[in-house]
């Protein structure tokens, strides 16, 4: 019930919390756009980026557009252009870093539950992980400008930067180590259940019985886990120069580019949101599969 | 007492690298000496210990600078995300089932948008002629918090909670005894130490990132004064030895092994505080 709450209040309260910002800061938000000193009033600039009613009136209309799919212009990254444009090219490169970023984590998370990990894995991959994002995406950046330079951008550079930022991402800062150490602790500690032993005197299977147990705190597992790959994805993009929707919001922020720097955390808000949604749903989905086992069989109740 | 003697090199090195930073943060020059053109590029055998940057600076101050920039936020952090831990530990021994809940209501709030998404929102407030790094470091310690409190709660409810509590009343301990030194001092160190550590890590690692970022753009970092240096302008200027050549890789050495030095100390707090 907190989650599908937090979804559905994340996306508004994201632009709300932006929007409050905007008029805290000194001096009036047109003067963001255009300062006073370069375009003398700013009362036509307030009133055709609807800054001049007030922070409530520039979020309803904000809203309002923005449930229609326009997110407004760029303030001073790429004065005057859409953001849709912007977030358009954007997302799907996030969303790919993301996808193959996912990949070694997802493998990493099946093997610590399948059984026991290699030898020596653990210790490497803890090594690895705590190695912060910035150093390793930048040795993934050096290894893709001397391979292809630094103004290079064709497909091969940037398939070869989505891929090593993917690497980066899905290494560094304990992001592997986490999700292997994590997946084996909820494991070996549901094993060690009274339940478990039985069930193997039984002649059943460990996993059999522990999955549907550690399933939601698994699927909340996974959840933090894509939520520190989109954290750690800004500072990726930004250093290896994927255009993406984290290294748009960094480019706002530097800028003070409120118009993107809204859209781009409501995209984050909204994935972030979508995320809450699919584990709720992963965990009802769950509670109807273990309510409904065991299947005890025609005897089972004389 | 085996596990006593384990856990000294690591206290000790832990000691001697916060004392060795501390002094840096402490020593840090307001201002990077005039440019020597005749040490641009010099090693540390030229300009010891560390030798100098492409205009003759001496890295030693590049060091100390990034120092002070990151020391005061990365210990406030780590000292707010330990109280808020020990916290959470105390609560579950006192039975507090609804502050359990609320921890866990304000952990899934809290942790539901990526950290850096908060961390940039807050930069924005950040007023540009007062920049620090604090109000960022204070952003990440409260969202690392609820996780903490969770962790240290976990800690209390093994141990027993209020039936621990009550057992050790029942043997005629006061208070301060019982949560100081029982459940705090013996059972949440390890936890809340280790907790403590690595957001003061983390901390010390967003400050770099940020800097970096900002340098990469030619624009002022949200971090710090335009007058200070971060330990980011050191990987900038490195990685300029690694793709255009330039005879800085003695200032990137300096940068990973700073990098290197502050994981290191996060690791050895955390083992020197490791249960017995």
């Amino acid at each position: 019930m907190v989650r599908v709450l937090a979804a559905l209040a994340l996306p508004v309260l994201v632009p709300t919390i932006i929007t409050l910002l905007i008029w805290s800061l000194p001096g009036d938000p047109a003067s963001l756009i255009c300062p006073a000193e370069s375009c003398g009033s700013t009362e036509v600039l307030s009133a055709r980026w609807n800054l001049d009613q007030g922070p409530q009136g520039f979020l309803s209309a904000w809203l309002g557009d923005a449930v229609q799919g326009d997110l407004g212009r760029s303030w001073r990254l790429q004065q005057g252009v859409q953001v849709n444009e912007l977030i358009g090219d954007a997302l799907p490169n996030t969303l790919i870093l993301l996808a193959l970023a996912l990949i070694p984590l997802t493998i990493g998370t099946l093997r610590a539950a399948l059984g026991p990990l290699p030898r020596g894995f653990g210790p490497v991959i803890q090594v690895l992980g705590l190695v912060p994002a910035l150093v390793l995406a930048l040795v993934a950046a050096a290894v893709v400008e001397l391979r292809w330079g630094s103004a290079s951008f064709g497909d091969a550079a940037s398939w070869a930067r989505l891929i090593a930022g993917a690497l980066v991402l899905g290494l560094a800062d304990g992001a592997l180590s986490g999700a292997v150490g994590g997946t084996r602790a909820l494991f070996e500690a549901e094993a060690r259940q009274r339940y478990v032993g039985i069930a193997l005197l039984r002649g059943e299977g460990v996993l059999g019985n522990t999955l549907p147990n550690v399933a939601p705190a698994l699927a909340g597992q996974v959840r933090g886990r894509v939520l520190h790959l989109l954290s750690g994805a800004v500072i990726v993009e930004a250093i290896l120069r994927i255009d993406g929707v984290g290294d748009l919001l960094w480019g706002g922020t530097l800028l003070q580019d409120f118009g993107v720097v809204l859209a781009s955390a409501t995209i984050f808000a909204l994935i972030s949101s979508a995320l809450l949604l699919l584990q709720a749903m992963a965990e009802v989905l769950i509670a109807l599969v273990v309510r409904r086992s065991p299947d005890l069989g025609e005897g089972a109740g004389a | 007492m085996k596990g006593r003697l384990l856990r000294w090199p690591y206290a000790a090195v832990a000691l001697l690298a916060i004392l060795a930073l501390g002094w840096a943060a402490a020593t840090a020059p307001v201002h990077l000496p005039a440019p020597e053109v005749d040490f641009a590029y010099a090693g540390p055998l030229e300009l010891p210990p560390f030798g100098a940057d492409h205009r003759g600076r001496p890295l030693l101050d590049y060091a100390r600078q990034g120092a002070w920039v990151v020391a005061l936020p990365a210990m406030v952090a780590g000292l707010l995300v330990m109280f808020m831990a020990v916290g959470g530990g105390l609560l579950a021994c006192l039975g507090g089932g609804w502050a359990r809940s609320a921890v866990q209501i304000a952990s899934e709030v809290v942790g539901s948008l990526p950290r850096m998404v908060v961390i940039l929102v807050v930069a924005l407030l950040v007023p540009r002629d007062d920049r620090s790094l604090l109000p960022m470091a204070i952003a990440w310690a409260l969202l690392a918090a609820p996780g903490a409190m969770d962790e240290a709660a976990s800690v209390a409810e093994r141990l027993g909670g209020t039936r621990f509590v009550e057992a050790l009343r029942a043997h005629g301990f006061s208070a301060s005894r019982i949560f100081g030194w029982h459940v705090v001092a013996l059972n949440l160190r390890p936890v809340v130490v280790r907790q403590g550590a690595e957001v003061m890590m983390q901390v010390v690692f967003l400050e770099i990132a940020l800097s970096y970022l900002s340098v990469v753009e030619d624009q002022p970092s949200f971090t710090h004064p335009d007058s200070m240096m971060s330990w980011a302008d050191l990987l900038y200027q490195g990685y300029r030895s690694i793709v255009l050549d330039v005879p800085t890789t003695h200032v990137l050495a300096l940068g990973l092994a700073l990098i290197s030095l502050v994981a290191v100390v996060s690791l050895s707090i955390g083992a020197a505080a490791r249960a017995r």
